[in-house]
């Protein structure tokens, strides 16, 4: 399962340019092309897309979100044990350590795609502002 | 719907040809995967058809694989090690060497279960996944330079997100028997030699990024189980300090009783200060060998021995260190005597550069600790020479001509670190220890044999058979031979397979006698047999042999084996696969001529039995366990694996 380019896609590039993978493909003003064997399903391309052009592993249109208001993660330290899973999860090395704890250290490389959370084997991460 | 054979695998293999430059990959069936799940268990059954009987362990047939388990970037917690494997150049048989950090997850997320290298390139070269894409690159650049030298170097050329590097050192590349392979700035997999085998292929560095999905059969079952086990990891009341563990050993000693060991108690020694909690303690019990293990705790008495108070390895911590998926934190970085940072020495570094060459000067280790990771050499092989050459010199086998003005006695920590140097370089006496004990004592002649402390021409760890025959049975038994971390009496007690395994026998008595670990009876065999058997599943996992002593009803390892994989398999049928996987291994070594067990040198069995000290009077009954051992593996009085696995997988028989 991957994320798929419409043909409404006016070749902009903000997704090739945003994927963390380089599973994006195109040249300016053509159709872009996700490889569907590097694509993680992070979202981002479904995030960032101006042109609704984006479809989602489950065949809903992706709907762009302005990135100033993309969710970013929040860590419980209390239940956090710094086992590093997230950091390895993080595809964009967004999350980065304090010390032996997890934080958000670069947070303009965050894409907001959720794997931190969805990593942690023990739900000490959610996504928040 | 699980893309890969099974839940946790990603179903592909990648072999690089470093003759001919080539790489592919291939998918192995679901079977395969079903026999032997992953990591050793893969390497098993991959080693032993592909590298030819009789192979040059350094020569362009030897294969070398790096392996994660399958368990390894899954939901589950104490599972980021990786192996690594290839017919050992130091002891001629299987070798592998195991290691955490954060490269085992990078090579799950670069889209492998396993990669494997075959023949040799005619120039150094490094490979680099990324993005989905594996390629050879130019290593000219990087060869000469030491393991932190080579990853920094890699890590500034890697684009996009931070990768994870395994690389080799100056040992490596000179072909040093003793060299391991450094991932994370200093941690190696260190044992068996096998970053010479790394050497020999001119392949300088693995660099991997990726960010491929691992997929599991039941996430939320995954997570559940984490969470339960994470309560376990959390506990950790006030503990004594370094003195005290100091005293509770000492009490530990004197009485005649030992208690069933639980090992909630090291987990809270490791979570607080890492493996040097163990310093004195193990000094104190019998654990750790002195003086190339001619010596006692009479030798290296408290006094001295609070120079290694585990308190003073806390007090140089600079922040502690947690490998992937790990809640527990054993590593640490360490302040370098003010100039810079070094891993934290570990209890087998700071035990093999102090009681068994009596050193007593704790600043050293730091600097040796450091001089041994960016060599990439293995600390426990390298102390080992350096004893056996003090008391070469000692005994005039060995003049001041030989050492180059070296004044190697005990404890001459000058001494000492010029050695290693020498070593690290591989001149002088230096050339002569680089490639192990074993291998030295053979050219010096002379009576030396006497002063190598092996078992198979690996230098034992610093776990003493004397206190516990369980490792030095598991040295001589075992197809890596001096292995530490496979098995032993302690770890038997602390697995608490009773409580998930049918087969595995109750360790009944909360206390018994000391003088019944000395026995060979049923018992110690079955309980060897089944430590074998589940650390061949804790490697085919990639798990951690530190969670693992926590205790199966506590980590809970089968049950995350069946939730990742979807195998829904009893923990006597994961056994079971262990059983499998020691029988390859086993075999492996007899298909290459290797004895089917291991000499272990005398002194390490109580053969003459100590006067004084922790472990006085105590003798291995090495050769009756051995038997017994065998005989519950279900192997003959040869000791060659009767089971049908290597039918199975398409070898018909032992040659020969």
């Amino acid at each position: 399962m991957a994320y798929y380019i419409l043909e409404n896609c006016k070749g902009c590039g903000a997704c090739r340019k945003l994927c963390p993978v380089g599973a994006i493909s195109g040249t300016h003003k053509e159709l872009h092309v996700v490889d569907e064997r590097l694509c993680i399903e992070c979202g981002a391309c479904g995030r960032i897309c101006p042109h609704e052009a984006v479809q989602t592993p489950a065949g809903a249109l992706a709907v762009e979100v302005r990135r100033s208001r993309w969710p970013v993660p929040v860590w419980d330290k209390d239940l956090c044990t710094d086992c590093k899973i997230c950091v390895k999860a993080c595809p964009t090395g967004a999350i980065g350590l304090n010390g032996a704890h997890p934080l958000l250290k670069h947070r303009k490389l965050c894409i907001a795609c959720s794997l931190c959370v969805l990593s942690c084997p023990i739900g000490a991460v959610e996504m928040g502002s | 719907m699980i893309p890969g054979p099974i839940g946790g695998a990603t179903g592909k293999i990648l072999w690089v040809d470093l003759s001919t430059g080539s790489l592919r990959e291939e998918r192995l069936p679901r079977e395969v995967y079903e026999r032997y799940l992953g990591g050793m268990g893969l390497a098993a059954y991959l080693l032993n058809q592909r590298i030819p009987p009789g192979a040059d362990a350094l020569g362009p047939d030897n294969i070398f694989g790096m392996l994660p388990g399958v368990l390894t970037a899954t939901d589950s917690m104490m599972t980021g090690r990786w192996m690594a494997v290839a017919k050992s150049p130091l002891t001629g048989t299987w070798g592998d060497a195991n290691c955490g950090g954060m490269f085992a997850p990078a090579i799950k997320h670069s889209g492998y279960d396993g990669i494997f290298f075959t023949g040799a390139s005619p120039r150094p070269v490094y490979l680099l996944v990324e993005h989905g894409q594996a390629s050879l690159r130019d290593a000219e650049p990087l060869w000469g330079l030491d393991t932190r030298q080579t990853e920094t170097a890699l890590m500034e050329l890697s684009s996009g997100r931070q990768a994870a590097v395994a690389c080799i050192g100056p040992a490596g590349e000179r072909l040093s028997l003793i060299a391991g392979i450094s991932t994370d700035q200093g941690r190696l997999a260190a044992r068996s030699g096998l970053g010479a085998v790394m050497g020999s292929k001119r392949l300088k560095a693995v660099v991997l990024s990726g960010a491929h999905p691992v997929h599991v059969h039941d996430a939320p079952r995954m997570k559940a189980l984490s969470t339960s086990f994470s309560k376990w990891a959390r506990l950790q009341p006030p503990f004594l300090n370094g003195r005290g563990t100091e005293m509770l050993a000492r009490g530990m000693r004197v009485l005649p009783l030992q208690m069933r060991q639980d090992g909630l108690l090291y987990k809270v020694i490791l979570q607080k200060w890492g493996t040097s909690g163990l310093n004195q303690f193990s000094i104190e019990t019998g654990d750790a060998p002195i003086k190339n293990w001619a010596g006692s705790n009479r030798d290296w008495p408290a006094r001295v021995s609070r120079q290694i108070d585990p308190d003073r390895f806390r007090g140089r911590e600079l922040t502690k260190y947690h490998c992937y998926a790990c809640p527990i934190g054993c590593g640490g970085y360490s302040s370098l005597n003010g100039s810079g940072e070094t891993h934290k020495p570990e209890y087998e570094t700071i035990l093999a550069w102090s009681g068994l060459l009596m050193n007593e000067d704790f600043e050293s280790i730091f600097e040796i600790n450091e001089r041994l990771n960016r060599a990439g050499l293995d600390s426990i092989s390298a102390g080992g020479a350096v004893a056996f050459a003090i008391e070469c010199f000692e005994n005039g086998l060995i003049s001041l001509e030989d050492t180059g003005g070296l004044e190697l006695r005990w404890g001459n920590t000058q001494a000492i670190r010029a050695l290693l140097e020498l070593i690290i370089r591989r001149e002088g006496i230096g050339d002569l220890l680089a490639d192990g004990s074993k291998q030295a004592a053979r050219r010096l002649g002379n009576g030396s044999t006497a002063y190598a402390v092996h078992a198979g021409g690996q230098e034992l760890a610093m776990h003493d058979g004397r206190n516990d025959p369980g490792f030095v049975l598991h040295a001589a038994v075992e197809a890596t031979p001096g292995r530490h971390t496979l098995g032993s009496y302690q770890y038997y007690e602390m697995f608490q397979l009773w409580t998930r395994v049918k087969s595995a026998p109750r360790v009944r008595p909360r206390f018994y006698h000391k003088s019944t670990k000395y026995r060979a009876d049923e018992e110690k065999a079955q309980w060897a047999a089944q430590c074998s058997r589940f650390s061949a599943v804790l490697n085919a996992a990639g798990a951690c042999l530190f969670g693992a002593l926590i205790g199966v009803q506590r980590l809970p390892i089968f049950e995350w084996l069946n939730a990742a994989t979807g195998l829904e398999k009893t923990p006597d049928e994961y056994m079971q696969i262990g059983q499998e996987i020691q029988d390859l291994r086993q075999a492996f070594n007899l298909r290459h001529g290797a004895p089917a067990r291991h000499d272990v040198h005398p002194r390490a069995l109580g053969q003459p039995p100590q006067t004084e000290g922790a472990n006085a009077g105590r003798t291995v009954p090495l050769e009756g366990l051995v038997k017994l051992y065998w005989q519950e593996m279900g192997w003959d009085e040869q000791g060659h694996p009767q089971n049908g696995a290597l039918k199975r997988i398409g070898i018909e028989e032992f040659p020969g």
